[in-house]
């Protein structure tokens, strides 16, 4: 398979790169970069030194591949990916412009206004725990956000099976400072990053048109940055109409993810590792999900953790790749991890 | 055969004996078998951690 890399020299583009470099069914035909033309791909991502002799070009020199991520700012993508559709391949896109199918959420959460109902409509979910059918034959596929994906991951079994009481949905995240991108501005700067804890969406992050598109729930989200590169842990507290015991949350979310390759369930009673954590995941494309019942509160705590730029973007890109070109899954993808990081 | 009374996940007797410890392949929890016949287990004893919090 040709492909393309549209907005390579991010954080995401770089971990895509990172990826598809090792997959054995891809050739990276072209990367493009706006701020980076003619320079290596390694001058923006140095693990990739001697992998690629690469080097950026320009948007406007794109040309057909058989496959082309986007891994471009929001609304930017959904510029492109008409013209990209028309030259007849698929269209792998990191951003959020083709993740909600209705409307109207693009004018509440990021203030656009979308016309292209038929895109929106037409567009895959990339999570392939939940549309992997869909995404053997999709054109266009909209990956999700780090933290939708772990609070998604979270919280389906148990919405799906109709388990939700009539209470919101607390989903408390913490991120690690990649998640805010390459070009973050003052808030990335180490003298503001180091040592933080962060409330930097309370309320109203983009990401909860997100999860309560795919999960049905109603969600209140609450966003933080913490001390941390790479990572999301995302704590989900949720309400159910009944009292759930853990056992019975075991053998829900194990009908749900025990052949997943990708999603392993993390609940021990002993030892340091009991529940997900980030640290462990880096660069690898696992979600990792926990679980607690609390008769006390009436509550089921749901804990998912993973590499926002993995599971979260690029990894889980190359998934849906994989699921779209009817690869096995996990080809390009079986980095287990570091321990200790 | 039996279930792991903490995940519900099947258990396989094999070749142990009365007051071993193993783990349970799906969710981990160390298990210490009480009967071998038919074959009966329930969680081994463990220390708690709060990490000195």
């Amino acid at each position: 398979m040709n492909v393309a890399v549209v907005g390579g020299s991010g954080y995401v583009g770089g971990e895509l790169l990172r990826i598809l470099l090792g997959h054995p069914d891809v050739t990276i035909a072209q990367v493009t970069s706006e701020t980076m033309v003619g320079k290596l791909v390694s001058k923006s991502h140095p693990n990739l030194r001697k992998a690629t002799k690469l080097t950026f070009e320009s948007r406007a020199s794109l040309k057909p591949a058989d496959v082309t991520f986007l891994a471009m700012p929001h609304t930017e993508s959904a510029a492109l990916v008409p013209e990209l559709l028309a030259s007849g391949g698929t269209v792998i896109d990191l951003s959020a412009d083709f993740r909600l199918k209705d409307p109207r959420a693009y004018a509440t959460y990021y203030g656009t206004e979308r016309t292209d109902t038929a895109l929106l409509a037409e567009s895959v979910f990339g999570l392939p725990e939940l549309h992997r059918e869909e995404l053997r034959r999709a054109r266009l596929v909209a990956v999700p956000g780090c933290i939708a994906t772990a609070a998604i991951l979270a919280l389906r079994p148990l919405a799906a099976a109709g388990l939700l009481g009539a209470a919101p949905t607390v989903v408390d995240s913490k991120s690690g400072s990649s998640a805010s991108g390459r070009d973050a501005g003052p808030a990335g700067l180490h003298a503001e990053r180091s040592g933080v804890m962060r409330a930097y969406a309370p309320a109203g992050h983009r990401h909860t048109a997100e999860i309560e598109q795919e999960t049905g729930a109603k969600i209140a989200l609450s966003c933080h940055g913490v001390e941390a590169v790479r990572g999301v842990l995302a704590t989900v507290h949720a309400f159910p109409s009944r009292p759930l015991e853990e056992k019975e949350l075991w053998q829900l979310y194990r009908r749900a993810y025990g052949e997943e390759p990708f999603v392993r369930l993390v609940h021990e009673g002993d030892g340091i590792h009991r529940e997900p954590e980030p640290k462990i995941l880096a660069g690898t494309n696992y979600c990792d999900l926990g679980f607690a019942s609390d008769p006390h509160a009436g509550r089921t705590v749901l804990i998912a953790a993973l590499d926002n730029l993995g599971k979260g973007a690029a990894g889980n890109a190359v998934q849906c790749l994989n699921v779209r070109a009817g690869r096995p899954e996990t080809t390009g993808l079986g980095f287990l991890g570091l321990h200790p990081i | 055969m039996t279930e792991c009374p903490e995940c519900a996940a099947s258990v396989d007797g094999g070749e142990k004996i009365v007051g071993e410890i193993f783990p349970c392949p799906d969710c981990g929890t160390e298990l210490e078998v009480l009967k071998t016949a038919p074959f009966a287990v329930e969680p081994a004893p463990r220390e708690a951690e709060d990490w000195g919090e």
